[in-house]
């Protein structure tokens, strides 16, 4: 018997020693353990053991047994593939199922990042309506009535004396008029102007506005506080450029431009042969308006202009978007083409 | 406005290369967007702001080029020599013209100049060649001189055919109701009495500084001529111009305010330069209103300018760039010259040194932080969440436009007449504002649907805007929901139609993102919506919304096959539900026991009528109550359904009895049977 079970013991470890896949494994567990397997059997000829040696045999047929056990599991993790024959593998480059994510639309996206960069240097976001007086949306501005500056601010009447604004400017006036200085405020939103639509113009876009006023704020606080905001939109590397300009609501005013994004205003681009696209050769990109709050605005809403000064930003949400991502024509914006508004 | 580089040099020693000069303007205010090579010359374009009129003449942007090369102006050559051609003088062969001006404030000065026995021909080409440079089209010698001196002077100037001046009389007066006028472009205008005309005795015979006529244009056939040079009031000159849609480039001068000083310079120098090129004698000159411009004395506090900049300009530096654009320093105080009536107080010094100065030379810093701890406001903060959990729900934002066309609005049958409309909008895309965003929505849709994107899940946030008995106008934020096409699970199960319930699944999980739990839908009706599937969305009984099936009439109209389901909401009424804080809630230490029940019930009895009945009897033990199969047909019956509730009990002081859970779900069960004819399955 111990000689029956020495050989089960070396026949078994050996062949389970050379198998090499999981089914070829799964015979010997049933060769060797199954209900009519050799182990099996060996315990099933226990009756015919004398009496004073079923202890050991005993022992020894268990010892097998769990050492076969043992050797199968060994090699089962030992074994590519192993599982159960009966179940199929999966495939696991079948692709994932996905609960696909929604968007948010890149305007609101931009609009987003722009005030978290301002609330960031400590300013507040406020809003104000749409539908506006001519006496905000203008007069408080500085902007008169049949004036040539009035050219650039195109309006969607309602009614008289009623509009759609022309631009965020007017929640300014209304701002400083229930509010104290100093403040810092910037105000996002939609506005109107009846300009024929084309892949650089809508009759709606967004604006984003500025304004910082205090005891001591200056044109270099203006020109720090852009450069911070374009820096962390656009980029570290970009470069910054104030160029005088008129706006009726600040002097001094200035447009601010970055270097192009694209060509990045090097020489070759400027003044070579292939134009830059996005920026036409001129190396720069025009992104927002600016200056120092007009003394007469500071009247208009009761402000003493001999003890505060401020200054004051607007730039269109649109443009900022457009350049940042490479959009290339603002219909796309309000087509809302799904293709298009999963990118963002 | 076109500025040719050999041309401007003419004015001022310029000694950097187009490119260099077209950035030193730009950095100067004068914003010049492109550079046309032109033989050996090149084009500057420069944008112009409206509020310097003096930059609109060469003269003018060589007075720049000067102050900020610090070169000199050349302006010597082009002094007029009046006694060259005031002593030819013959006397006069006929009686001298009479010009009166009937409205002194809106022509406070009016000249004419005569020029007699003068031939009109082709120009010579030193003009031609200037004329051509800019982009005009040479038209005769003496045309061509006015154009010229526009250009250079920046006044803008008329030649009549003094023959054709009937009555040899010159009225600039009021047009009167039924005037019109042929102008020179060819076209008749009707005039009306809002508007200043130059008439002779009989008609009109210009339109004050917009545009002369064609009666009295000066032609191959003129031998004298009367040479206008006046100041027309801005706002009447920008009126007229508007309402004729009439732009010139004398009206877009005279709008903006010509230097009136330089009225007598400017017509002198044309009146030389046609006697050069066209020949013929200087006759009477005559002038009407002796206006002169204002020159005001400014005041500048170098340290305010200093404060106000953020950097230290010396007082010498500002002298010297105020000086170099003209201004003189008069008793610590400075004064403008005529050409720059923009100038009117100390700000406007200001921002003149730092133009010169050059805003590159002024530092960046950061102004000290007028409040910490900034946010959002409230309703931005709750947009935000809003985005989030849509976003995380697969729903993507669209932007769609505030103005609409009334057909649109029609087309999702809403009603137009509390929609607020554009008075001049520029098409019939832009007539009235959104009362909804339900139309701009399926516009997106069927945008979508056409380029083969038809499984759509979006939403809108935005503002819809009614008229208002109080203030006339009412603006408020509004959130739309839309779904249609198929919802998909991937390769592992079928896509199968989306219907009403994803979209209330949706509303759902949004509400409780923010917070809010509870809500109840009433069945009712909308025009915009289906009659089978429609509820008002209300929040402890206040109006919240509505959602819905869209009508299919509706559907059609917008060529959408699918079916589309809706959702809009009243943003500022869902605000004040929203908890400004949030508790945390322990979970129960005691486990909780669940109890399915299957009922067959009536098709007609609403699930919410069911849940009231199952809450109203369970007794305080249950904590929830959750419908989670529905069948109909198979061994159910006709009009019947078999539904399955599942309904979890808990205490939340100490463990459950199993005694006292079975009294709760019996009393459930008999209320079923009892209240709505329920049979346990």
């Amino acid at each position: 018997m111990k000689d029956k079970i020495k050989e089960i013991e070396t026949g078994a470890l050996a062949e389970i020693a050379v198998v090499s896949n999981g089914e070829a494994l799964e015979k010997l567990r049933i060769k060797y353990l199954g209900r009519k397997g050799l182990v099996t059997e060996l315990f099933k000829k226990m009756g015919e053991v004398r009496p004073e040696d079923k202890g050991e045999i005993g022992r020894l047929i268990n010892a097998l047994k769990s050492g076969v056990t043992k050797a199968i599991d060994e090699k089962i993790s030992g074994v590519s593939a192993p599982g159960d024959p009966k179940k199929e593998r999966t495939d696991v480059t079948l692709p994932g199922i996905s609960k696909e994510l929604g968007t948010i639309h890149p305007v609101s996206g931009t609009i987003k990042e722009i005030c978290d960069i301002f609330i960031s240097l400590g300013f507040r976001v406020v809003e104000g309506p749409e539908i506006e007086s001519e006496h905000y949306n203008f007069e408080a501005l500085n902007i008169p009535l049949e004036h040539p500056s009035r050219d650039a601010f195109d309006t969607f009447y309602l009614a008289d004396k009623w509009l759609l604004r022309s631009h965020t400017s007017p929640v300014q006036a209304r701002y400083m008029e229930k509010n104290k200085p100093p403040l810092a405020i910037v105000i996002p939103g939609k506005v109107y102007r009846p300009d024929a639509t084309d892949a650089s113009h809508s009759f709606m876009f967004h604006q984003v506005e500025g304004l910082a006023v205090g005891p001591a704020i200056r044109f270099s606080d203006l020109k720090g506080v852009l450069t911070t905001f374009a820096k962390r939109m656009f980029g570290e590397g970009i470069k910054m450029r104030f160029r005088p300009s008129f706006f009726p609501f600040t002097e001094p005013s200035a447009e601010v431009d970055i270097s192009c994004i694209l060509c990045r205003g090097s020489i070759e681009h400027v003044h070579g042969h292939g134009r830059c696209s996005l920026c036409g050769g001129k190396g720069w990109l025009e992104i927002l308006g600016a200056g120092m709050v007009n003394p007469k605005v500071f009247k208009n809403v009761g402000y003493d202009p001999a003890k505060v000064t401020g200054f004051a930003f607007g730039m269109g949400v649109e443009r900022i978007t457009i350049l940042k991502y490479g959009v290339t024509d603002i219909r796309m914006f309000f087509e809302n083409d799904l293709r298009m508004l999963k990118q963002f | 406005m076109k500025i040719s580089y050999n041309w401007l040099k003419d004015y001022v020693d310029i000694n950097i290369p187009p490119e260099k000069l077209a950035q030193t303007l730009t950095m100067a205010g004068l914003s010049v967007d492109s550079i046309e090579k032109k033989g050996d010359d090149s084009v500057l374009e420069i944008e112009i702001t409206s509020n310097r009129p003096d930059w609109l003449s060469y003269i003018g942007v060589a007075r720049e080029v000067a102050a900020i090369t610090g070169k000199r102006l050349k302006l010597s050559s082009f002094v007029v020599r009046r006694s060259s051609f005031e002593k030819k003088r013959t006397p006069n062969p006929e009686p001298l013209t009479a010009i009166k001006v009937e409205d002194k404030s809106l022509c406070p000065r009016y000249t004419a100049r005569i020029i007699r026995g003068l031939k009109v021909g082709e120009s010579p080409d030193w003009l031609k060649k200037k004329i051509e440079s800019i982009g005009l089209r040479s038209v005769n010698n003496v045309v061509d001189v006015t154009n010229f001196c526009l250009f250079e002077t920046g006044e803008p100037m008329h030649a009549f055919d003094l023959d054709t001046l009937s009555g040899n009389t010159i009225i600039v007066r009021s047009a009167s109701k039924n005037e019109k006028i042929a102008a020179i472009d060819g076209t008749e205008r009707a005039l009306d009495g809002s508007m200043l005309v130059i008439a002779d005795s009989s008609s009109p015979v210009a339109i004050a500084g917009v545009m002369g006529g064609a009666r009295t244009e000066v032609g191959r056939s003129t031998k004298n001529i009367l040479l206008e040079a006046a100041y027309f009031d801005p706002i009447s000159v920008r009126r007229t111009s508007r309402k004729l849609a009439l732009s010139s480039e004398s009206s877009y001068r005279f709008e903006r305010k010509v230097d009136i000083d330089n009225i007598d310079h400017a017509s002198g120098r044309a009146t030389q330069l046609i006697l050069e090129v066209a020949g013929g004698q200087a006759g009477e000159f005559i002038d009407i209103g002796k206006a002169h411009a204002r020159k005001n004395k400014i005041a500048l506090d170098n340290n305010r300018l200093n404060k106000i900049l953020g950097v230290k300009v010396p007082a010498p530096k500002v002298k010297k760039i105020l000086t170099s654009l003209g201004l003189k320093a008069v008793g610590g105080r400075f004064e403008t010259p005529a050409f720059r009536q923009d100038l009117k107080c100390e700000i406007d010094l200001v921002e003149e040194v730092a133009r010169i100065y050059g805003y590159n030379n002024i530092p960046g810093t950061l102004p000290p932080v007028a409040e910490s701890n900034q946010t959002l406001p409230p309703e931005l903060i709750v947009d935000g969440k809003i985005r989030e959990t849509l976003k995380g729900l697969g729903l993507s934002e669209i932007i769609t436009y505030s103005l609409l066309s009334k057909k649109a609005l029609l087309s999702a049958n809403i009603d137009d007449k509390d929609a607020v409309a554009v008075k001049n909008p520029l098409s019939e895309e832009q007539e009235i504002m959104r009362p909804s965003s339900i139309p701009g929505m399926l516009g997106v849709m069927r945008y979508n649907i056409n380029r083969k994107n038809g499984n759509l899940k979006l939403y809108e946030l935005g503002k819809v805007y009614f008229k208002d008995a109080g203030q006339g106008f009412k603006e408020r934020r509004n959130l739309a929901i839309g779904l249609t096409g198929e919802i998909c699970d991937g390769w592992i199960a079928k896509a199968r139609r989306a219907n009403l319930f994803d979209l209330k699944g949706i509303f759902e999980d949004l509400l409780l993102s923010l917070g809010i739990s509870g809500f109840s839908v009433r069945e009712t009706s909308d025009p915009s919506f289906s009659a089978d599937a429609c509820a008002a969305v209300e929040i402890k009984g206040a109006p919240l919304g509505m959602i819905g099936e869209i009508g299919r009439d509706v559907l059609k109209n917008f060529d959408i096959k699918d079916k589309v389901y809706a959702l809009e909401l009243d943003c500022e009424a869902l605000l004040r539900f929203i908890p400004l804080t949030r508790r945390f809630k322990e979970p129960a230490r005691y486990p909780s026991a669940l109890r399915d029940i299957s009922i067959v019930i009536d098709n007609d009895v609403p699930n919410a009528v069911i849940i009231e009945t199952v809450t109203g009897s369970a007794g305080e033990l249950l904590k929830s109550a959750q419908l989670v199969d529905r069948y109909r047909g198979g061994q159910i019956p006709d009009g019947k359904q078999s539904l399955t509730y599942r309904l979890e009990y808990q205490n939340i002081s100490r463990t459950l009895e199993d005694k006292e859970v079975q009294e709760a779900h019996s009393r459930v069960v008999s209320a079923l049977q009892e209240k709505l004819g329920a049979a346990l399955r």
